[in-house]
């Protein structure tokens, strides 16, 4: 009888350390992507293109950040638009339009609200760095790919019921990410494509977003620069002061 | 013309019954023709306030715009159906618009508001906008020196901003494209009072509004003044007709539970008029039948002497007739005065009813060949249906037996 408890309790505890540690593993995976883009600190100009059946529109701009917490966008064109601001510290976000010389604040309700008319939402620019924090993680692997399925946890307030991460092995880059609702609908997805050497690393260079709920919306990121711990991103980037200079 | 003689005599010979008889339908006769001046006169009174004081007679959009507006349904090419609606003989003006929600700034507050562009020549002809500016000047297309456009805001806005007339307005919206519209106007003037329907609007120059909405010339909708008002719908219809990309209504549509609650409420008027009828015309039953019976000696004698049962049924439709038709001319005397009095005076009321800032102090009438014909067919109509059972019991009469009687 002891015998047989003791065995128990030993392939109890290996299945655990087992969990555990392809838990583990699938935070490191989920860590070592998300920093793919951003390094220690990185600075960035992408060219935006928001596609809809009503109209489309393209955007140029400079990305900066630091760390998971601090991050800073600004239009570049076109020149309507040119000099609008997002400033994100830890889990607020600010707007800045030059045109009105006036700093918003994106109060809590807005947050699932598209950023700057794209199909990324207030919260994808704020939450995405919070992913290995506010969800369980369960890792599933094929040779070519690991897929992570993150569900929130239980204090997790947040829209989805489910997100697939999956990254590709070889490069260590995403590939997809895919975003479910409360039903296992998929509600949106988001790809990874054009993968280039940049720095060393290998990144992929252009992101597409799809609600699949909105028929013809699309919005395309790429990236037309980056660097990585650029000398001029430091802390007084992301400030409010910062937000409000004119350029 | 016996028959005319013999009816004519008949009525003036009891002269104290058939001017009873006449005075009941002549009152019956004003009594009606005043509540259907007045219903018709509040009627069409509430009819103008809307459609003159912004629905126009008749609107176009693009598509559903009208049930499910969106910034994306619009009419692309505003010039060229410009251009075709005012060469129509039909139309005595229109104008241009674009709509939008949007949020406003003053530097301590913030509040929702609609944005509506507006063309100022036009809107000025077609609308009531221009009489509804209570402080300040009616807005212009042109930018003031620091290149500012001027826009006029509703009291609530004015109110819950805390901003008057030369203040700066900042307003924050989404762009047709996407982007995020922003901008700053210069407050020019202030529209209404605190109980207008614009209390929250924001009205701007159809080029700024086109510029901060980034919609590049396109608008959502064109209201139509019409030179002659009843025919919004036959006018939508054939206007539809010639241009069936786009959405035309007559302001019985746009302003359809407006209207829907007026033919309700007219309907129960003309039910409550059709009582007063009915209560004038059991009246006039009875004298009628009254006097059918007195005479039954004298159809007996008539009958006795060879005169037909149909004769005798024409013979007293044709006093009625003849009665009615003169307590109408009575009633008619009677009633013209008091009708203009309504329709050119109307009553003060105490408290002017104040609609979206357009001020309502008279409650009138309308005078018109609808207000005087109408009571003057139903009085024919029930005057000649009282013949019916009065005619047939006298032509069914037997010589003999009505002889008999006293």
């Amino acid at each position: 009888m002891k015998r047989i408890l003791s065995l128990a309790s030993c392939i109890f505890l290996a299945l655990l350390s087992q969990t555990c540690l392809s838990d583990q593993r699938a935070i490191k995976i989920i860590d070592d992507v998300e920093n793919l883009y951003r390094g220690e600190s990185s600075k960035a100009t992408l060219t935006m293109i928001i596609e809809t059946p009503q109209y489309q529109r393209t955007m140029k701009m400079e990305a900066k950040s630091k760390g998971t917490e601090n991050a800073f966008y600004r239009i570049l064109a076109p020149k309507k638009d040119r000099g609008i601001s997002t400033l994100k510290l830890d889990e607020e976000m600010w707007n800045f339009f030059p045109k009105i010389n006036k700093v918003i604040k994106v109060p809590p309700s807005m947050m699932m609200g598209s950023w700057m008319g794209s199909d990324f939402t207030n919260d994808d620019l704020v939450k995405q760095t919070t992913l290995t924090e506010e969800y369980d993680l369960t890792l599933n692997e094929t040779d070519e790919l690991y897929t992570i399925v993150l569900v929130p946890k239980q204090q997790t307030i947040t829209v989805w019921g489910k997100i697939d991460y999956v990254i590709n092995k070889q490069h260590m880059v995403p590939v997809a990410q895919n975003f479910y609702d409360d039903d296992d609908e998929l509600i949106r997805k988001m790809e990874f494509t054009e993968i280039r050497e940049i720095a060393g690393r290998m990144v992929p260079t252009s992101l597409t977003m799809k609600p699949l709920n909105k028929e013809g919306h699309k919005t395309i990121v790429i990236y037309d620069t980056l660097e990585f711990d650029p000398p001029d991103v430091n802390q007084k980037v992301f400030t409010l002061r910062n937000l409000k200079s004119r350029f | 013309m016996l028959l005319l003689k013999l009816a004519i005599r008949n009525i003036f010979r009891q002269r104290r019954r058939s001017l009873l008889t006449a005075l009941s339908m002549s009152g019956g006769y004003v009594l009606c023709a005043i509540s259907f001046s007045v219903s018709e006169g509040s009627y069409n009174n509430a009819i103008r306030f809307f459609t003159l004081d912004h629905t126009g007679h008749v609107q176009i959009h693009k598509g559903n715009y009208l049930r499910r507006p969106k910034l994306h349904k619009t009419i692309d090419d505003p010039a060229a159906l410009s251009e075709t609606l005012d060469n129509n003989d039909n139309i005595e003006h229109h104008t241009l618009r674009v709509f939008a929600p949007a949020l406003a700034y003053s530097d301590t507050d913030n509040t929702q508001v609609n944005v509506i562009g507006v063309d100022p020549t036009r809107e000025k002809r077609t609308s009531r906008l221009a009489k509804k500016v209570t402080s300040g000047n009616y807005i212009s297309d042109k930018v003031n020196p620091d290149s500012y456009y001027s826009a006029m805001i509703g009291t609530g806005i004015a109110t819950s901003l805390n901003i008057s007339i030369g203040d700066e307005l900042i307003l924050i919206s989404q762009g047709a494209d996407g982007s995020v519209a922003n901008d700053i106007y210069i407050v020019g003037a202030i529209v209404g009072n605190k109980d207008s329907l614009d209390k929250s609007s924001v009205f701007l120059p159809l080029d700024a509004a086109q510029e901060f909405l980034s919609m590049q010339g396109k608008i959502h909708e064109v209201a139509i003044l019409l030179k002659d008002e009843s025919k919004s719908r036959e006018f939508a219809a054939s206007l539809q007709k010639q241009l069936p990309e786009l959405s035309i209504d007559p302001w019985q549509i746009v302003e359809e539970t407006f209207y829907m609650t007026m033919q309700a409420d007219q309907q129960g008027m003309q039910a409550m008029l059709f009582i007063i009828i009915f209560i004038v015309f059991i009246g006039v039953l009875n004298t009628i039948l009254m006097s059918v019976l007195e005479r039954t000696r004298e159809f007996g004698v008539l009958k006795a002497i060879g005169t037909r049962p149909k004769t005798i049924v024409s013979l007293i439709t044709l006093e009625t007739a003849l009665l009615s038709m003169m307590s109408f001319f009575v009633g008619l005397v009677f009633a013209i005065p008091i009708i203009a009095w309504f329709a050119f005076v109307g009553i003060e009321l105490p408290e002017p009813v104040d609609f979206g800032g357009v001020q309502l102090r008279f409650f009138t009438g309308e005078i018109s060949t609808y207000v005087f014909a109408t009571p003057l067919a139903w009085i024919m109509f029930f005057a000649l249906l009282v013949c019916i059972p009065a005619g047939i019991r006298a032509g069914r009469i037997l010589p003999t037996q009505a002889m008999g009687s006293h």
